[in-house]
């Protein structure tokens, strides 16, 4: 009889165990995966703007850059568009840049797109990707905040939402140049 | 008739003796080295995970930035990189996950020794099974109810019998 | 529909808790009439099933854009054929269609026994209800697949492109589900035999006969899944060892390590716990892969998914492995069989080896795609387990099990007569020899590849030489027919052996020597492929009512056209490609669209030549029909209801007349 308890009482544990491990792959979103650059050096690269001068990122060291991924092609980016307008409206003379990265798309596709929706902040064009992939693009909407010194602070994956936008670039602001 | 026996497994040794030898020159002479650009390209991006995709590799992939993976890939083997410099290159951005096998340093290292502790415990434990089961255990070979025992010569023929009757019921 | 279908589902849920508690109580009490009762609630049930399931289709083909789920994934373009699909296309749907499979299996097992009562039929019974009170409790509360929309959708958003892409969505899944929660009926009689507590091994047959019927649904669900892969996503490839296709091959695994070692328990009285402890982990494992795929924790696709299934699906888990396996600790007296072996050189040591294969794989691919989370959750470290990695933690693993199922059929029970062993192996392996040789010479450079011809070789000829052979001894005494009949268990199970020897022909062919390029072709301009000559010949568009369908023409020398296509959905932002084949005897030549350029005047293509793979789908076709044979029931209902002993003397006595 003991030893059936103890038997038991093994199975118990067992099961607990791997039914513990299996819980904690219920608490995490499958899309939000790390990303190994956050707190680096941002990768430099110069693109061919679609509204403006090509932009150098490396020239743009000393403001904080808020730099966005997306395409016309995006209802996602859609979406977050008013969001990336106020924030670079309200910030533009703090010393922040946004700076949108077309992913995969056609030229036209964007200019019609940016012309119908008022978009008035510099959008660059990502022609081969290669930026995309030197950034660990997984998919779009994906946005990267860029401090003062030119260093990653975060990643957002998906939609971004302007008052914790407002409430990320504020201190990266506040933290004046190197 | 041990001579046939003896023929017949003569040939079963040789060909098995054979079939070693030419696996063993096969395992010797090992992969063929990509030789082209397309082939080298096609090794790397068959070991990098695809990132808008949910399985495939970026060699199997259809997605436009699976293609432009491989463009990048084949500028970068032009520029000179070696195809480890290129994966560490991917790595940098994408992570540990963009390689489609665990790395083979830290824990990801875990992935390559349970296929072996799987396989060697199981054949431990087999061993040890078959090994118990082979122990002669207590049966009783003579016959319980005061019958002569069979000769050593009358059990071989019903033990053929059976085997027999066995191998085609089976 | 939105009436019909909750109030349904909620009628569902009380009449299987209801029969769960009516078999209980007439098991314990031993009150025929109970179990008579309970026995009939299964139709009940299953009525319920069929009615809320109608409805849901009625709602599809109706356009009742009421109902969230129509609305998310059908709409008024959509062909009615993929209408009905979206039936279990999407998770809620998938949902009250596993319950009315349930539901069937259940009431198939309430047909089978009608007469026929086994002692652990009526715990069976009790079980069944069981599992299908937990299921119909997920779609009662965690899952609404009846939820309303406030307002009407003027319009559905249409299934998921992908899905509605090809007809072959429409046989696969079913298939899949068919084979995956057929597992319960033998998990309830299993778990029956353990409340039981019957000393007997009565139960064995019965496990046997619907584990090899389910066994034959998930084979031809996971080649037809292969197919739907190959024949869909256009990467020219079947098998991409993705965490859901993983899922369903581990209780195929644990399911044929059963349907060999139930064998040591039939012959030789040997390893009834081990026996019981795979079929309760066959359908651990599915619950398992449920969990996995569908509690949204792998697979982002799910993402909408609600938050609350996923708990439900492990609290079920937790629920199942404790049950099980508690039970089978709390029984080991009753389980612990005398094991004894004549010959390490036998068949049931063959077997022994067999599962411990079958059971390492299982390991290595349950951990394989459990890695990435235990990973995850111990270091914060995201890593991928991809198929490269399966490919080489399992070829040798299953190498080993081709060669055994080359020699063991081979190997007599108990003990082995040398000269006759040695006599038989001869031919398989001279064959395996030769191919092995033959292919190194003919310049086949990658190990696995030569083995893996050279296993196949042993394999197709070890188990063909004991058909012909065994017939041919047939033929002299009683003719081939009965000979068939009565040996049909082993002549099944030979061609079982057979079907897995093309199969892996198949698959050694295909992952070593096949061959691929991309090319970008204007119109007129051709390349040289696979000693084809490729000609692009044009587009040609067309508009069907729910997508636009461009199709790239492609001139092949010596024979007709492939016609890969791109395919247009409003839904989706990517077209969706569908790639065109050749299927060859020897090889197929596949064709894929990647991109478009120039308003179609250039074109790039993916040309894929892929040698036997036509194998593969034989091969699985071959395994199915074995299963199915030795699956049917035999003409002599009774004979089969008898005790498997009694089963043992009457094949005994039919053998002596010889």
């Amino acid at each position: 009889m003991r030893r059936r308890l103890l038997l038991l009482g093994t199975v118990v544990v067992a099961v607990l165990a791997v039914v513990a491990v299996l819980a904690t792959g219920l608490g995490r979103d499958p899309s939000a995966t790390a990303s190994p650059l956050v707190g680096r050096a941002a990768p430099d690269f110069t693109l061919g703007g679609i509204n403006g001068p090509p932009v150098t990122l490396s020239r743009l060291r000393g403001q904080v850059v808020v730099m966005n991924f997306w395409a016309s092609w995006c209802t996602e980016c859609h979406d977050e568009q008013d969001a990336l307008d106020q924030t670079w409206q309200r910030y533009r003379d703090s010393g922040l840049v946004l700076l949108g990265v077309d992913f995969e798309d056609t030229g036209d596709g964007a200019k019609d797109y940016m012309h119908q929706s008022g978009l008035t902040y510099p959008v660059v064009e990502d022609k081969d990707s290669t930026t995309a992939l030197a950034y660990g693009i997984r998919g779009i909407p994906e946005t990267f905040l860029i401090d003062r010194s030119g260093r990653i602070v975060d990643r957002i994956i998906g939609r971004v939402d302007a008052d914790r936008l407002a409430g990320a670039v504020e201190p990266l602001l506040k933290g004046g140049s190197e | 008739m041990r001579g046939r026996w003896s023929a017949a497994g003569l040939v079963v040794v040789l060909a098995a003796i054979a079939a070693a030898a030419s696996l063993g020159l096969v395992a010797v002479r090992g992969h063929q080295q990509p030789a082209s650009r397309p082939q080298q390209v096609q090794q790397i991006a068959s070991g990098l995970h695809c990132p808008i995709c949910k399985d495939l590799s970026v060699a199997d992939s259809p997605a436009p930035l699976a293609q432009q993976m491989r463009q990048q890939i084949d500028q970068q083997l032009a520029a000179g990189r070696s195809p480890d410099e290129i994966r560490a290159g991917f790595v940098a951005a994408y992570g540990d996950s963009v390689l489609m096998s665990p790395p083979r340093h830290g824990i990801g290292r875990t992935a390559y020794y349970l296929p072996l502790i799987v396989v060697l415990g199981g054949a431990l434990v087999v061993v040890l099974l078959l090994r118990r089961w082979r122990r002669p255990s207590a049966v009783d070979e003579s016959e319980p109810d005061g019958r002569a025992p069979l000769t050593s010569a009358q059990r071989q023929a019903l033990r053929r019998a059976v085997e027999r009757l066995r191998e085609e019921e089976a | 529909m939105a009436f019909l279908g909750t109030y349904g589902l909620m009628l569902g849920l009380v009449l299987s808790v209801g029969g769960a508690v009516i078999a209980a109580a007439g098991a314990r009490t031993d009150r025929p009439a109970l179990v008579e009762t309970a026995r009939r609630i299964a139709f009940a049930v299953l009525a319920t099933m069929v009615v809320v399931d109608g409805a849901m289709l009625a709602a599809l083909l109706s356009n009742d854009f009421t109902l969230r789920y129509v609305a998310d994934n059908s709409s008024r373009e959509t062909p009615v054929f993929f209408k009905v699909l979206s039936l279990w296309a999407a998770d809620d749907g998938s949902l009250l269609f596993w319950n009315l499979i349930l539901a069937g299996y259940v009431a198939a097992v309430a047909i089978r026994f009608r007469r026929y009562r086994p002692p652990t039929f009526p715990y069976a019974l009790s079980v069944l209800f069981g599992v299908q009170a937990l299921y119909l409790l997920l779609v009662n509360g965690p899952a609404r697949p009846f939820g309303t929309l406030a307002q009407a959708a003027a319009d559905g958003r249409g299934p998921a492109p992908l899905l509605q892409n090809h007809p072959l969505m429409a046989v696969h899944p079913p298939f899949l589900y068919l084979g995956f929660i057929g597992f319960t009926v033998p998990f309830a009689f299993g778990v029956a035999a353990l409340l039981a507590g019957t000393g007997s091994d009565a139960w064995v047959s019965i496990i046997r006969r619907w584990t090899l019927l389910v066994w034959c649904f998930l084979t031809v669900g996971l080649v037809l899944g292969a197919l739907w892969s190959y024949s869909v996503l256009g990467w020219g490839g079947y098998w991409a060892w993705d965490p859901v296709e993983n899922v369903a091959l581990l209780p195929w695994l644990v399911a044929t390590a059963f349907l060999h070692s139930i064998m040591l328990q039939e012959r030789r009285g040997m390893a009834r716990l081990w026996n019981i402890a795979l079929v309760i982990g066959a359908f651990a494992l599915t619950t398992f892969g449920t969990f996995l795929t569908r509690g949204s924790v792998l697979s982002s696709v799910h993402a909408f998914a609600q938050s609350a299934v996923g708990p439900a699906y492990l609290a079920f888990l937790g629920l199942v492995l404790l049950g099980g396996f508690g039970l089978v600790a709390w029984r080991l007296p009753m389980l612990r069989t005398p094991a004894r072996l004549e010959s390490t050189v036998s068949r049931e040591a063959a077997i022994v080896g067999n599962n411990m294969l079958l059971l390492a794989a299982t390991a290595i691919i349950l951990l394989g795609t459990v890695l990435p989370l235990v990973v995850e959750a111990l270091t914060g470290d995201q890593i991928t387990v991809g198929g490269p990695y399966f490919q080489s933690a399992l070829a040798p693993v299953f190498l080993l099990v081709l060669v055994l199922a080359g020699t063991a059929p081979l190997l007599p029970w108990r003990a082995v007569n040398r000269e006759r062993a040695v006599r038989r192996l001869r031919l398989p392996v001279l064959a395996a020899a030769l191919v092995i040789v033959g292919s190194s010479l003919a310049g086949l450079r990658d190990l696995y590849a030569v083995a893996g011809f050279g296993a196949a070789t042993l394999v197709l000829v070890g188990n063909g030489q004991e058909i012909v052979s065994g017939l041919a001894v047939g033929r002299r005494h009683s003719g081939v027919l009965r000979t068939l009949t009565r040996g049909r268990r082993r002549y099944a199970g030979l061609t079982v052996h057979i079907g897995l020897a093309l199969l892996a022909i198949g698959i050694t062919a295909s992952t070593n020597l096949a061959e691929q390029t991309q090319v970008t072709l204007r119109t007129g301009e051709s390349t040289v492929f696979a000693d084809r000559t490729l000609t692009y010949a044009g587009l040609e568009t067309d508009q069907q009512a729910q997508r636009t369908v461009l199709t790239a023409r492609v001139d092949v020398s010596g024979s007709g056209p492939l016609t890969p296509r791109m395919n247009l959905y409003p839904a989706a932002t990517e077209p969706i490609g569908s790639p065109s084949i050749h299927r060859g005897v020897l090889r197929d030549l596949y064709a894929s669209v990647i991109s478009l350029q120039d308003d179609g005047n250039s074109a790039t293509f993916r040309f894929y030549r892929n040698p036997g793979i036509t194998w593969l789908w034989i091969g699985g076709a071959v395994m199915a029909l074995g299963g199915a044979a030795a699956a049917w029931p035999a003409r002599r209902r009774r004979a089969e209801e008898a005790t498997v002993a009694a089963e043992r003397r009457r094949q005994f006595s039919g053998a002596g007349v010889v």
